[in-house]
């Protein structure tokens, strides 16, 4: 019985959404008397019946049910969407109040699955009455009505993230907020009134709390046990939420390390559930440069958009309407428009509607209309992004492309481009415990997998080669590894070479905010794969990234980010945007085929040199056989001319036996060469 | 077993010095396998790159000296460096071999060259490289180091494989065995690598001739019909292109004892080569040839006139391949045949013929004709070419 009726529960909600649309009255299983009578043709409700129960569904109950949407499918991803949603909005918040940044990111566990997360900023603070609004009520927000470059777009994240968060563990969210260093704090406790879509205040009675400045704020922060980091202004959120903590890709970890490379100006403080903290300093001083807001472009919009522009405007004629409320439309190009779609420039907005609106939107789609302004996309930019790389990737070579701006369907953007090649990957650079702590908590049911997944760059193929080094069964849980094994796994990993077989790193980012998920279903991804690596000295497999120890950053800045999800994890693929990125990896592939050449002369010229001090030995052997000459003596002199030899011959002419001038070595501004050798990398594979 | 008792006494060599007085060849070998080895201490301790000049052994630095009639050696030199990529393994092993000969000398014993080769393969230290990868690369180095150091073979305490025989009437002495070359059976006697005068010695002989035959089926022919005794003879053979010990023993013989020696060679652009080698030297070998030239020898046949000659029939020929065409034309070309009528006509003929004969292909006529009559009738007539 119980079983028939979920269904048809089911079935009935799924009508509501639809509203009104659906009355003919299929019937609902309630009124249903069993299966004892299956065939009878009796009507299972009435249009009254049904419309009973048809009313409204708020917001917050339909994201409530469809929580996956928003990057809630899972309780890992949970806490990684809980904490991006967070940082985005208090490195948005920092920017726009011309503050340089500074994020606290505090995850504690409560208990087994559920864990608190405390993420505060330095930024200009909420004022009191907005503080319930923006954490506790669904779709608000300042950035969803305008064209402008920022990180979160809808309104929805942070809310949705505390509703998890009650849904889940039943706990308010908790909010502390200060605008100034003489100005009184709030503290709020709410929860989100999902009927409603309504925050509901749950401490001190519906009022929450003010805090004095000064020393007696400090007093009463202790008082009511509120976590806070003292800054002259800024604001933090508390969410305890049911939640899992997992190292490795697509970790939390994984997420700071990446907002750290593309937001070099921001100062991260990270302390992780067992209370080690990691600080990600910030690299320049310099704040992003303000992006401006933009009128959207006509391309851009949609007919059922720009009908509701029409009702909304205040413009009394078409061509004040057309100048007024879209960016690059004169009066001369809204003439145009006028007569392509046969209608008076002086055409009352009031009575465009229908068939009218229909041939406007037309006529704006046939009319030539220049491109946006595209100061109003600010791309991170090419030495800040090698800052970035450099700070957080170690690696042997930069480069870093940033490309002009250009447009899709009227919207401008920009697409960057960073790579960082060489130098040893996250499986080498893992410490013993930090291998154990991770075997402990993955939920791989393999070694093999749990390598696979863990590590960036790690494919089957290596992780074979690892397990077969480390002889330890493939098919072994990863839980269950004798502390011994362990010892020779973290031995093999760091002594197998993965630079073949290993795949590339790939880091997406929109407006600076990393992508995580969806990979595949990224345009990003597809503009990678399917450029050709193997002509820029990389090796790939057909429709695959290309393997080596790389590391890339794609970054799309754009007034709005065209995402495939409102989780926002994955970059449609319009042909404009695609081609902008082919251009991109075309720009930084260039350089590296440059480094790699360069590499490879330096690579030969080591060969060169072992292949003589080879020799050096045996020679010395024959020698002193001979004459009874001091054969340590006579080698060493060998050696040390033979490296001057050598030198000397690769200094001036190249593999090819032609000269090289040392301007040809040259590449440009926006690469960085780091010296493997240097002390700093010692662990670099080089000299072998 | 023996290999292990032949080898640890490698290790520890130099102890054995002076305990053996040596023979005075050998002193001098050693003293310039010395100086080699002293070119590398003096260039280190004087910070300059190693190198050691090898004289070119190829045509291009080869001289036919028309009035010795023999090939000689040019003065050009390859220079080969330790601190060349492309040398610097080949440098090491000529190194290696001066280091091996020194140890034969020191022990004062001999070995094949292919002993050698056994004797200095190891793997590089550090390495999977070889010291040599097949013997192919350790004999040149050999010839190298002969070259280099104006040494012969034997003097390095070498030896190639044998390969030859001889019968007929004289009585040699080889290491102290009184040898009866008369009384050899059908074998004969295998003329060994070394036959320089410390091992062999002509005692005494009645030969007036020396008869040398391309390889080992047509001796057998010779020895069973005891051609050498009815001519009063000596009957030689060098399995195709005579090693070295057979040409030195030819050379010491006609030297010596005053014989003349005559080539029966296949008539084939291989044929005339071997009798080139015999007569002028090889381009390989072009320093020895002081010691191994006979430019007296003569070509008795086959000649490619033979075919019309000896009514041979078609099925006896092998038709010539485009190889060999082509090596008709540059033995044609040598400067010693280049202004020899004859030579031209014969090689001239032999290409318009279009096949080659074989020595063996007159068995066809006569299983003895060859010995019966074709050597004798051409002996008789002087019909030669020189």
């Amino acid at each position: 019985m119980v079983r028939s009726r979920r269904p048809a529960k089911r079935k009935a909600s799924r009508k509501a959404t639809k509203s009104d649309a659906s009355k003919n009255g299929r019937a609902a299983a309630n009124g249903q008397s069993g299966p004892s009578r299956p065939r009878t043709k009796r009507r299972r409700a009435t249009a009254e019946s049904l419309a009973a129960k048809q009313r409204e569904i708020s917001v917050s109950e339909f994201f409530a049910k469809n929580r996956h949407l928003l990057g809630f499918d899972n309780p890992r991803k949970a806490l990684l969407t809980t904490i991006k949603e967070a940082v985005d909005n208090a490195l948005d918040a920092c920017e726009e109040g011309g503050i340089l940044p500074e994020v606290w990111v505090h995850v504690e566990q409560t208990a087994p699955n559920r864990y608190k997360i405390g993420v505060q900023d330095n930024g200009p603070g909420i004022l009191k009455k907005q503080i319930p609004n923006i954490f506790g009520k669904l779709l608000y927000g300042s950035k969803f009505h305008r064209l402008r470059m920022s990180r979160g777009q809808q309104g929805i994240g942070i809310s949705a993230a505390g509703m998890y968060g009650l849904l889940t563990t039943g706990k308010p969210v908790k909010i502390m907020s200060k605008t100034g260093p003489r100005k009184q704090a709030h503290y709020y406790e709410i929860r989100i009134d999902t009927k409603l879509n309504r925050p509901e205040i749950v401490n001190n009675r519906g009022d929450g709390v003010d805090i004095p400045p000064g020393e007696k704020g400090a007093a009463a922060i202790a008082k009511h046990g509120i976590e806070w980091v003292e800054v002259q202004h800024g604001t933090r959120v508390t969410i305890e939420l049911e939640a899992r903590y997992q190292r490795g890709r697509g970790s939390v970890d994984d997420y700071l390390e990446q907002t750290a490379i593309a937001n070099p100006h921001v100062h991260l403080h990270y302390i992780d559930p067992d209370n080690n903290s990691r600080e990600f300093p910030r690299v320049t001083d310099e704040l992003p440069p303000e992006p401006l807001e933009i009128k959207p472009h006509p391309y851009g919009v949609e007919l059922g958009r720009l009908a509701t522009l029409l009702k909304d405007t205040k413009s009394t004629t078409l061509t004040q309407f057309l100048t007024g409320s879209f960016s690059r439309v004169s009066p001369k190009v809204a003439q145009r428009i006028c007569e392509a779609a046969d209608l008076s420039t002086r055409t009352s907005t009031g009575k465009l509607i229908g068939e009218k609106v229909e041939r406007l939107y037309k006529a704006i789609q046939d009319t030539k209309i220049g491109n946006p302004s595209t100061d109003c996309v600010t791309p991170i930019g090419e030495p800040t992004l090698l800052k970035g790389l450099h700070q957080v990737v170690p690696a042997e070579f930069y480069v870093a492309a940033t490309r002009p701006p250009a447009v899709y369907r009227g919207n401008p953007f920009v697409i960057e481009v960073a790579l960082a090649y060489g130098g040893s990957t996250g499986a080498q650079r893992v410490s013993r415990e930090g291998l154990t702590e991770m075997l402990g908590e993955s939920d791989s049911r393999t070694l093999r997998q749990f390598l696979k997944n863990t590590f960036n760059g790690v494919g089957a193929e290596v992780a074979d080669r690892i397990l077969k080094e480390a002889d330890v069964g493939v098919r072994v849980s990863p839980a269950r590894l004798k502390p011994k094994q362990i010892d020779r796994l973290h031995e093999a990993m760091q002594s197998v070479t993965l630079d073949e077989g290993q795949t590339m790193n790939l880091i997406r980012y929109a407006n600076r905010v990393p992508l995580q998920f969806q990979q595949g279903a990224c345009a990003i991804t597809q503009a990678v794969m399917n450029m050709n690596w193997r002509s820029y000295g990389l090796s790939q497999s057909r429709g695959s990234l290309p393997s080596g120890p790389l590391t890339l950053l794609v970054h799309m800045a754009s007034v709005w980010v065209p995402f495939t999800s409102e989780s926002k994890e994955a970059v449609a693929g319009y042909p404009e945007i695609l081609r902008e990125l082919r251009l991109a990896l075309q720009a930084a592939g260039r350089k590296l085929s440059m480094y790699l050449r360069q590499r490879q002369r330096v690579r030969d010229q080591g060969e060169r040199r072992n292949r003589f001090l080879r020799y050096l030995g045996e020679v010395a052997t024959a020698v002193h056989r001979i004459n009874d000459a001091n054969r340590d003596e006579l080698y060493e002199r060998l050696v040390k001319m033979a490296k001057r030899k050598t030198s000397e011959a690769d200094s001036r002419f190249d593999n090819r036996g032609r000269r090289i001038d040392p301007d040809e070595s040259d590449f440009g501004e926006n690469v960085l060469i780091v010296d493997p050798t240097a002390p700093a990398n010692a662990s670099a594979p080089e000299n072998e | 077993m023996a290999k292990r008792a032949r080898r640890s006494p490698a290790r520890t060599k130099t102890t054995n010095k002076g305990r053996r007085s040596l023979a005075p060849v050998d002193k001098r070998t050693l003293s310039q396998l010395v100086g080699l080895a002293d070119t590398v201490s003096t260039a280190a301790t004087r910070r300059r790159a190693p190198h050691v000049d090898v004289p070119t052994r190829s045509l291009s630095n080869v001289r036919y000296n028309k009035s010795k009639r023999f090939l000689e050696m040019g003065k050009a030199t390859n220079r080969r460096e330790l601190f060349n990529l492309n040398q610097a393994k080949s440098y090491m092993q000529t190194m290696l071999v001066a280091s091996g000969c020194k140890q034969l000398i020191d022990e004062s014993k001999t070995t094949s060259i292919r002993g050698l080769f056994y004797l200095l393969k190891h793997t590089i230290e550090g390495t999977q490289e070889e010291t040599f990868d097949t013997q192919n690369e350790c004999d040149p180095v050999i010839e190298d180091l002969e070259v280099t150091l104006n040494a012969l073979r034997e003097e390095l305490h070498l030896y190639a494989q044998t390969k030859g025989a001889m019968v007929g009437q004289i009585v040699i002495v080889d290491r102290g065995d009184e040898i009866d070359c008369s009384r050899m059976g059908s074998g004969g006697y295998a003329i060994p690598s070394i036959v320089e005068k410390d091992v062999i010695q002509f005692k005494k002989h009645s030969a007036k001739f020396v008869l040398h035959v391309e390889k080992d089926t047509v001796w057998q022919r010779f020895n069973e019909d005891k051609f050498w005794r009815t001519h009063n003879c000596i009957l030689t053979h060098g399995g195709g292109q005579p090693p070295r010990g057979v040409r030195r023993l030819l050379h010491r013989l006609h030297t010596e004892l005053k014989l003349p020696v005559y080539c029966l060679l296949d008539n084939d652009p291989w044929g005339y080569y071997i009798y080139s080698v015999i007569k002028q030297g090889s381009i390989n070998l072009a320093y020895e040839s002081r010691r191994m030239a006979i430019p007296e020898a003569r070509f008795l046949g086959l000649r490619s006139l033979d075919f019309g000659r000896c009514e041979l029939t078609p099925s006896v020929t092998i038709n010539l391949s485009d190889q060999d065409r082509k090596r008709a034309k540059q033995i044609a070309d040598y400067p010693w045949f280049k202004h020899k009528k004859p030579w031209q006509k014969e090689i001239a003929r032999m290409l318009d013929n279009g096949f080659k004969l074989e020595v063996e292909s007159l068995v066809s006529k006569d299983i003895s004709y060859v010995t019966e009559e074709y050597v004798p009738e051409r002996l008789r007539q002087r019909d030669w070419l020189d």
